[in-house]
């Protein structure tokens, strides 16, 4: 399918939003098109990881409207959202520390997918996990954790996937590893809204890349051409 | 490592269970052991145990799926059973719609309320906060029962199927209430372990706790969940309190009590483990059922087999390793505007509060019906009291509000202030001993410290609670300790500077003179080094330890100094009336009252404890409006204001973390001449409302890009990341 041709999966429009009084996102607009791989880059403070917040649900903004497949989703609950197909991967490992990973995996079920076929998805993608289903979460290693946390996303037939810096805190060989996970879901048809601070990562998977910079998208572009930017940008304005 | 257990732990187990065996030997009854009397015992053991069982399943659960310790676990039960009484002996329902109605409605409303109104609140709260509110719930609860049911009239609640119907048992019969209990606890236990670890609700109850906000990015309903959380703990406390009232008669503080058994048993599971808790609860309920039946510890420690439970608890939480209590749950750091309260400032207060005591009891105004100089005896004795007990609360401010070590053990320093006094002085009555008993009681503080230096929060909580509880049970009840004196006086009236206070009025102000120079010393504390040390390592240990704080040392300190406090306190609380009810005065319920109050009033501030002043007073207006006769709305208003005020005010800390008294000081100090500070900090609050125009330097947000390329460009400094075509075009 041309992304061009059909409506925005999620679109955020004029988004103005943060914490207490204090607006971190000054008016943000964003489409994720059916099929797309979104990279949303920018360096730490720009306003990303409120924009998922927003996105899910997690953060009512101030100002502006979210969008999903056209339906304005303003003030519904993160786990309505979530139960409807919204999958965020939250920053630092989303997984529950004082619970078994067959546990955490159970948690997965509320997006409709049964207990059964969530565990042989996610294990079948990530075997290791299979090796400890009985073990605390909190105990794995970090690229096992971050494993754990992206099996919601492979096993669940999430409507929209938003990832939080996948990547932060991980070997480059486990951070290559999710991304060709993420690669088999965007090859999928999934659509796919990333977050991070260093583009590299993401290059590989990305169609459409955005520079965002003090709580405002700079710049919209092909991934190759938003990353050479984004040194610059680095740089230049922080 | 010895079977994978730490050598601490099974050296402290060989030790105990020396000790046990030591003690066995030398209160041996001398009855004959036999087989059946052998088997009789283990049942009633069992019996017991599964009652606490029910209660540390509870609390286990609520604790797993909630992160809150629930100190009202036992008043839950406590008020469910009056409200069984109520329906089923008093309004005549049949038993089982009386415990449909309970069990089954009005304890998960009662959960689900605590939970919307309250214990969401508290997810943030830090851990004297979360521990006082439930803690004020308890006294709350217990309360209300105390006003719907007066306690002189004789209640009964009757066993489910009565006592004589049951399973013969040769000896002794196996009553069906007996059995039923057994049953159902086993059952209960046994459906909550299944509830937690097989099902997706279990699993979100435990998830929600771990972090709440991925709880709900998973799609399950966070608010719905914990709701159900509560719902069920508050279940299981009714059903509890129903099924051991038969037993133990419907007393509010005797059912009450129960919950530190249960405790111990949680405690036994390190809070977390329901089987272990389980298990715990049957092994307490063995030991105490066969300690009371070979046992014999004398008429002069006539409760030590109550102090079983106690005694494992305290055993329990120092020896046992503990489980990691922060359940993933954020810290929330208030943004403090702590000032310290300069010396002169410390001195006129405390002189402010002697001249308006001296003036309002010199009788030489008249105020009419509100005037303490005409109060009588009664007024007097009841102002006392409350007078001393919040003496007793002083010096709960340096250990709990700075260094925040939570102490529910106030009272058991008190009166072992009392009994060195009374060692010391005897019937003299010379009140320059009293300075020594701050001496003496030093070390007493400093030994229930070395334990809690490697205790944290709740468990340190439960520990003081566990210290309390054995002293009222062992040390105090002993003849040698208190002796109960015929008619007279057991403690003289204080003869200090040549003057005896005999006269009460006299006394109060005594004691507020004592108030005040408490007040003044903690001012000064505040201002030293420890002072500074105690903040230090309520913040962060770790922290204190890298800069080279000893926090043994400082935490023994802070211990040896609130004990000192409380037994100079203790002497003038014992004075107060010339006897202690070595049984029923050193109650735990009246300890947590103390706390309360302190917490109430704004646990960190010295001032505030001039706070504690005002219950006193209205215990005596109250006392004294009544006497008039004819201004009943105002006597209940105090009423309700002395009974409910602090648990009101601890619950209100929920909403202000803080405490009262500091969000009055904060309202008040403006207008005082010298607190330009206070003004400023008000004019920047209110400035920091009309943001956005204010804080726009880039400290409260980032610069926006124009903003950033208006700077660069005044400076020289523009480069080339400037707005070309299709930058800023996603700006609405």
């Amino acid at each position: 399918m041309s992304p061009e041709s059909a409506n925005p999966l999620l679109e955020l429009v004029g988004i103005r939003a943060g914490y207490g009084t204090i607006d971190v996102l000054h008016g943000v607009d964003l489409r994720v098109m059916p099929g797309q791989v979104y990279a949303l880059l920018g360096p730490n403070g720009a306003g990303k990881t409120t924009t998922l917040g927003v996105a899910s649900g997690q953060i009512q903004p101030h100002a502006g409207s979210v969008l999903l497949d056209g339906h304005e989703v303003n003030g519904v609950s993160p786990d309505r959202l979530a139960r409807a197909g919204v999958c965020l991967i939250p920053e630092g490992r989303g997984i529950f520390p004082n619970l078994t990973v067959a546990e955490n995996l159970r948690m997965s079920t509320y997006a409709g997918v049964s207990y059964k076929e969530v565990q042989e998805r996610a294990f079948a993608q990530f075997p290791r996990l299979q090796e400890r289903r009985n073990q605390m979460a909190g105990t794995l290693s970090g690229g096992e954790q971050q494993m754990l946390a992206m099996s919601r996303a492979l096993s669940t037939d999430p409507a929209i996937l938003m990832l939080d810096e996948l990547s932060m805190g991980l070997a480059p060989i486990i951070v290559e590893e999710l991304y060709e996970q993420v690669a088999t879901l965007a090859e999928a048809g999934l659509s796919i809204l990333i977050v991070e601070q260093f583009a590299q990562a993401v290059l590989g998977v990305a169609n459409e890349a955005a520079i965002m910079l003090h709580g405002k998208i700079l710049r919209t572009g092909p991934p190759e051409e938003i990353a050479e930017e984004l040194t610059a940008a680095y740089l230049g304005m922080s | 490592m010895i079977f994978g257990l730490r050598r601490s732990v099974v050296a402290a187990t060989l030790l105990a269970t020396l000790g046990a065996v030591v003690l066995a030997v030398l209160t041996w009854k001398g009855s004959q052991v036999t087989s059946e009397s052998f088997l009789v015992t283990t049942y009633i053991g069992l019996f017991l145990g599964a009652l606490w069982a029910m209660y540390a399943t509870g609390l286990v659960v609520v604790y797993t799926t909630t992160g809150v310790f629930n100190f009202a676990q036992g008043a839950i039960g406590v008020f469910s059973a009056f409200l069984y009484w109520e329906l089923h002996v008093n309004r005549g329902w049949h038993s089982i719609l009386a415990l449909f109605v309970v069990v089954c409605l009005f304890a998960p409303a009662l959960g689900v309320t605590l939970d919307a109104v309250i214990m969401r609140r508290l997810r943030t709260a830090s851990l004297v906060v979360q521990l006082m509110v439930t803690v004020a719930i308890m006294v709350l609860l217990l309360s209300v029962v105390g006003d719907i049911w007066e306690a002189d009239t004789p209640r009964r609640v009757p066993y489910l199927f009565g006592i004589n119907n049951g399973i013969d048992l040769g000896p002794s019969q196996l009553p069906w209430h007996r059995l039923i209990v057994f049953a159902v606890a086993i059952a209960i236990a046994v459906s909550m372990r299944f509830l937690l670890r097989r099902t997706r609700i279990g699993t979100a109850m435990r998830a929600v706790v771990d972090n709440r906000e991925l709880a709900a990015l998973n799609g399950a309903r966070p608010n719905v969940v914990s709701s159900t959380s509560w719902a069920l703990g508050s279940m299981m406390g009714a059903l509890g309190g129903i099924l051991i009232a038969p037993e133990l008669g419907l007393d509010p503080a005797t059912l009450n009590n129960v919950v530190i058994i249960a405790f111990a048993a949680a405690a036994f599971g390190a809070l977390r483990n329901l089987p272990m808790a389980v298990i715990g609860a049957m092994l307490i309920g063995l030991l105490r059922a066969h300690t009371g039946a070979w046992l014999d510890f004398g008429p002069d420690f006539r409760f030590a087999h109550l102090a079983v439970a106690p005694l494992i608890l305290l055993f329990v939480v120092v020896a046992l390793p503990q489980a990691r209590l922060e359940v993933g749950r954020l810290a929330h750091h208030l943004r403090r505007h702590e000032r310290y309260t300069k010396w002169w400032e410390g001195l006129f207060g405390c002189g402010v509060v002697i001249l308006l005591a001296v003036v309002f009891s010199g009788g030489w105004l008249d105020f009419g019906i509100w005037d303490p100089g005409a109060w009588g005896s009664r007024e007097l004795n009841s102002a006392n009291e409350a007078m001393a007990l919040a003496l007793i609360g002083l010096s709960l401010v340096p250990l709990i509000g700075w260094a925040g070590q939570i102490n529910f053990a106030p009272l058991a320093f008190a009166g072992f202030g009392a009994f060195v006094y009374l060692k010391l002085a005897g019937d003299t009555g010379n009140g320059y001993w009293i300075l020594l008993v701050g001496l003496l009681c030093a070390p007493l503080g400093a030994l229930v410290a070395l334990p809690a230096a490697r205790l944290r929060g709740l468990y340190l909580a439960l520990m003081t609670m566990a210290f309390a509880q054995a002293m009222s049970l062992i040390f105090f009840p002993h003849p040698w300790v208190m002796p109960i004196i015929g008619t007279g006086r057991q403690f003289p009236h204080i003869e200090l500077f040549g003057v005896t206070f005999d006269d009460r009025r006299g006394f109060f102000l005594l004691m507020v003179c004592v108030f005040a120079i408490f007040v003044y010393g903690l001012v000064l504390l505040r201002r030293s080094r420890y002072g500074r040390r105690w903040m230090a390592i309520n913040d962060s240990q770790a922290a204190s330890a890298t800069l080279g704080v000893p926090v043994v040392w400082t935490k023994v300190v802070v211990y040896a100094v609130s004990a000192s406090m409380a037994g100079i306190a203790g002497v003038f609380w014992a004075t107060v009336s010339g006897n202690v009810d070595s049984v029923q005065g050193f109650d735990l319920l009246i300890g947590f009252n103390i706390v309360l109050l302190v917490a109430a009033a704004g646990v960190s501030i010295p001032m505030a404890g001039i706070f504690l002043i005002f219950i006193p007073l209205f215990k005596g207006f109250g006392l004294r409006l009544e006497d008039a006769g004819n201004v009943d709305f105002l006597v209940t208003l105090l009423d309700i204001m002395t009974t409910y005020g602090p648990g009101l005010m601890v619950l209100g800390m929920v909403f202000n973390p803080r405490g009262a008294i500091f969000e009055m000081g904060r309202g008040f100090s403006p207008i005082l001449p010298w607190r330009s500070d206070a003004r400023a900090e008000i004019a920047a609050e209110n400035a920091q409302k009309r943001e956005p125009e204010i804080g726009e330097l880039g400290l409260e947000r980032p610069f926006n890009p124009e903003e950033v390329i208006a700077i660069d460009r005044r400076l020289g400094i523009l480069d080339d990341v400037v707005p070309k075509e299709g930058y800023g075009t996603a700006r609405s």
